[in-house]
């Protein structure tokens, strides 16, 4: 299975009569696309903004954040199981908008605290173009287009979801698709076909197993993340690492503030460090699964004893790196994960997302399993936080979170789109004193 | 600068075990290491007086050699209270770190001492004070007043203290986000092939035992027992009268249920924010089954029920503040003469 990305850097993203690429300026026909996205019947209105880094701007409550990528004509599908039928994902060509993303705004549902209710239990996570916690974030250097879908009041808010999800895919392919047949400024080819090829002898085989979701609030039935589907009931899932970075795998309706963004999907920190590593001879990068954390115990141990097997017996690797869904719960999962590949005889890493709120390590060591010593902590930045820089534009869901968001003082770390993140993009780390 | 200098009766020169009895003496001046230490120091720092005492001593009368040496380093008008180096020296490393924690907290005066990483001077005290790792090797001496005494400067001039590996103090367990250079992929990345080539790694967070908890005695007559439900689960009365919170709970309720055959639903509500409510607050028999020991209670398999369940909510709760309130939820249901306990969580 051979993938290749088609890189096209984008230098100026603006709004004009036609949507086309003219080398790395991106002109977007917001009318046109207002209208595609507004076939989506359950869409009573959608505003369309571009908003770009350094920019006096906040956005918010974001949804997901999606980097544009469609496949050239006739190459494949994209996002297969939402946008298109089921077909493998992760070969052929993919078009890809480099610098730009897909910004999609939750306007919640009326209710809850501060008139807005946000997904389940996560907090709301911003958008922030200018100032320093722009500069903390991996998405304060893109350029955005923002999509803030308006549905129809009486549709159910798992319909609501379902309709953000569509918009944000149908956005991202509608404004990569004016990159097919253009020369791109660079590619990149990914395959493992070379796996067992001569010079990998005694090369360890390194494998991946990340939780793509967590049963502990749920899901929605039409809940898209697993080639459409929603993972209930699901178990491991061994795939080649290609289909991940490629529209097989999206965030579900997820904690945002805590970090998964489909944008680290397509652009997977470990999956593309594995790559790096099996290109430079390290390492042989042995195969991914997906996997979800578990609500219940013998969820747990079926899903963790198939993911540990696979890894050992199908992937035959040496060692795994081992990632969890965002919050607490699905530490259970990963370490449980671990400690059986361990047993097998499969080294393992793992990242834990500490959660002490009294900042204390003894609060942040979730447990202790023999073997299982090879811990990377990302902090939730629970200890970090901004002055809220001054912004002349605020683009929100609803009235109420506007308001909000415009008198904001203090901006903290964890609500701050791209500064923490369970995918292994962040470059925030709790460090023990 | 000024500093004061806590010292045993070994390495204050005034004998070995048979002076461990040694009351403190207050010394003006350098003793023993003292005299490198102020070198350590460098110009314009003085050990204005030296405190020594036996260890038994400090051992057995720990309140009054902290309250004393607490009252010298006032006296003395001193900015450092350095104590030791200890090394493996286990009742002088306890006492180092008594006086140096108790010179800190007191008078807010800077405080450092070092020792090996076996004394256990240094669980006691690492969280709250500067402890150099001496190791254990006491011709180091000279070393370890070298490194005592460049973080006991930085103390004093409030520089900036970096990580503890750096520095060479053992870790005080307290956590800080910072920006590093590499993302957590790379770091994993790494951390996994050092592992796997069996080379050195240093996992982010501690690899710590937790305390293992011994199984208690069996209840010896169940159908004479009185039970009582505890759940970290979050169930409260609707409206939450004790505002438990959703996650970092510092409280916890109480909730009557004497004469109470079942929990009915819209009743209840779940103040948990780690799991999907929903099926609690359906039958919240799922997380406290009143129902099923009110059916024990008549088969004669529990004696009775006790009437209240304590509640809530575990959710990302800090170690230090579990135990208290399990310390507190232990102490009611004692008091209330509750025989065992069921723990539900979620």
């Amino acid at each position: 299975m051979t993938l290749t990305l088609a890189n096209h850097p984008i230098t100026e993203f603006f709004a004009g009569p036609k949507t086309l690429l003219d080398g790395s300026r991106l002109q977007v026909d917001l009318e046109e696309l207002r209208r595609y996205l507004l076939e989506d019947q359950r869409l009573e209105s959608v505003a369309l903004e571009i908003v770009s880094p350094g920019d006096p701007c906040r956005v918010g409550y974001v949804f997901d954040i999606v980097e544009p990528r469609a496949k050239e004509t006739g190459a494949g599908p994209d996002f297969p199981g939402i946008l298109t039928p089921i077909a493998s994902a992760g070969q052929g060509t993919t078009h890809v908008l480099r610098g730009t993303a897909v910004a999609v705004v939750d306007g919640g549902q009326p209710g809850g605290e501060r008139g807005y209710t946000s997904r389940r239990g996560g907090g709301a996570k911003i958008l922030e173009m200018s100032g320093p916690p722009s500069q903390a974030s991996s998405f304060g250097n893109l350029r955005h287009l923002v999509v803030v879908p308006h549905p129809h009041p009486e549709v159910a808010r798992h319909s609501v979801l379902n309709a953000l999800r569509l918009a944000s895919v149908k956005a991202s392919v509608y404004l990569a698709r004016t990159a097919q047949g253009k020369t791109p400024g660079s590619t990149q080819v990914f395959d493992l076909n070379g796996a067992g090829e001569d010079g990998r002898k005694g090369l360890p085989r390194v494998a991946y197993i990340g939780q793509v979701h967590g049963h502990q609030h749920g899901t929605e039935v039409d809940e898209h993340i697993l080639y459409g589907g929603n993972t209930r009931g699901m178990l491991p899932v061994p795939l080649h690492p290609n289909e991940w970075l490629d529209g097989a795998v999206v965030v579900s309706y997820s904690w945002g503030a805590r970090g998964l963004d489909t944008y680290f999907h397509q652009n997977h920190p470990i999956i593309l460090d594995l790559y790096r590593l099996h290109e430079a001879k390290e390492i042989t990068f042995a195969g991914v699964v997906a996997t979800t954390s578990s609500g219940q115990l013998d969820e747990l141990n079926r899903n963790c004893m198939v993911a540990a097997q696979i890894v050992k017996h199908t992937f035959k690797a040496d060692g795994v790196i081992i990632t969890k869904y965002a919050g607490g719960a699905p530490h259970s999962d990963m370490f449980e994960t671990a400690r059986l590949c361990e047993d097998l005889g499969v080294k393992t890493a793992i990242m834990v997302s500490d959660t002490a709120p009294d900042r204390r390590a003894e609060s942040a060591a979730l447990m202790n399993i023999p073997g299982v010593d090879a811990v990377v902590n990302v902090s939730e930045a629970a200890d970090i936080s901004w002055p809220a820089p001054a912004v002349e534009t605020v683009i929100a869901g609803n009235p109420e979170v506007e308001t909000l968001l415009a008198n904001l003082t203090e901006l903290p770390g964890v609500s701050v789109c791209g500064v923490t993140n369970n995918q292994g993009a962040s470059r925030l780390q709790s460090i023990m004193y | 600068m000024r500093v004061v200098h806590y010292l045993n009766q070994f390495f204050g020169g005034v004998g070995g075990e048979e002076q461990a009895g040694l009351p403190p003496e207050i010394r003006p001046g350098t003793v023993g290491p003292g005299r490198l230490l102020e070198q350590a120091l460098g110009d314009g720092s003085h050990v204005v007086t030296t405190i020594i005492c036996g260890d038994n001593y400090a051992a057995e009368n720990v309140q009054e050699v902290t309250a004393m040496v607490t009252q010298q380093v006032k006296e003395a008008q001193a900015e450092l209270l350095v104590a030791g180096p200890c090394f493996q020296a286990g009742r002088y490393g306890t006492a180092a770190g008594a006086v140096c924690a108790a010179v800190q907290d007191n008078l807010g005066i800077p405080a450092i001492t070092a020792m090996s990483g076996e004394n256990p001077g240094v669980d006691l005290y690492r969280e709250s004070i500067y402890i150099v790792d001496s190791g254990d090797d006491v011709s180091r001496m000279r070393g370890v007043l070298a490194e005592t005494a460049r973080l006991g400067n930085k103390l004093v001039g409030q520089g900036v203290i970096g990580r503890p590996a750096d520095e060479g103090y053992f870790s005080q367990g307290k956590l800080r986000s910072e920006f590093v250079e590499n993302t957590a992929a790379r770091r994993l990345t790494g951390m996994l092939l050092s592992k796997m080539r069996g080379e050195a790694f240093e996992a982010e967070v501690p690899i710590k035992s937790i305390d293992a908890v011994p199984a208690p005695p069996p209840v010896p007559d169940m159908s004479r027992a009185t039970v009582a439900i505890v759940t970290d689960g979050g169930l409260v009365p609707k409206g939450n009268p004790d505002r438990i919170p959703r996650a970092f709970a510092q409280v916890w309720g109480a909730y009557p249920i004497e004469d109470i055959e079942s929990l009915r639903a819209g009743e209840y509500e779940v103040a948990h924010g780690g799991y999907d409510n929903r099926p609690v607050e359906q039958d919240p028999h799922r997380l406290v089954p009143v129902d099923v020991l009110r059916q024990m209670e008549r088969d004669g398999l529990v004696g009775k029920l006790h009437p209240e369940f304590l509640s809530t909510t575990g959710n990302s709760n800090p170690l230090e503040n579990s135990r208290r309130m399990g310390r507190e939820m232990a102490a009611r249901l004692i008091e209330a003469g509750v025989d065992s306990v069921i723990l539900t969580s979620t």
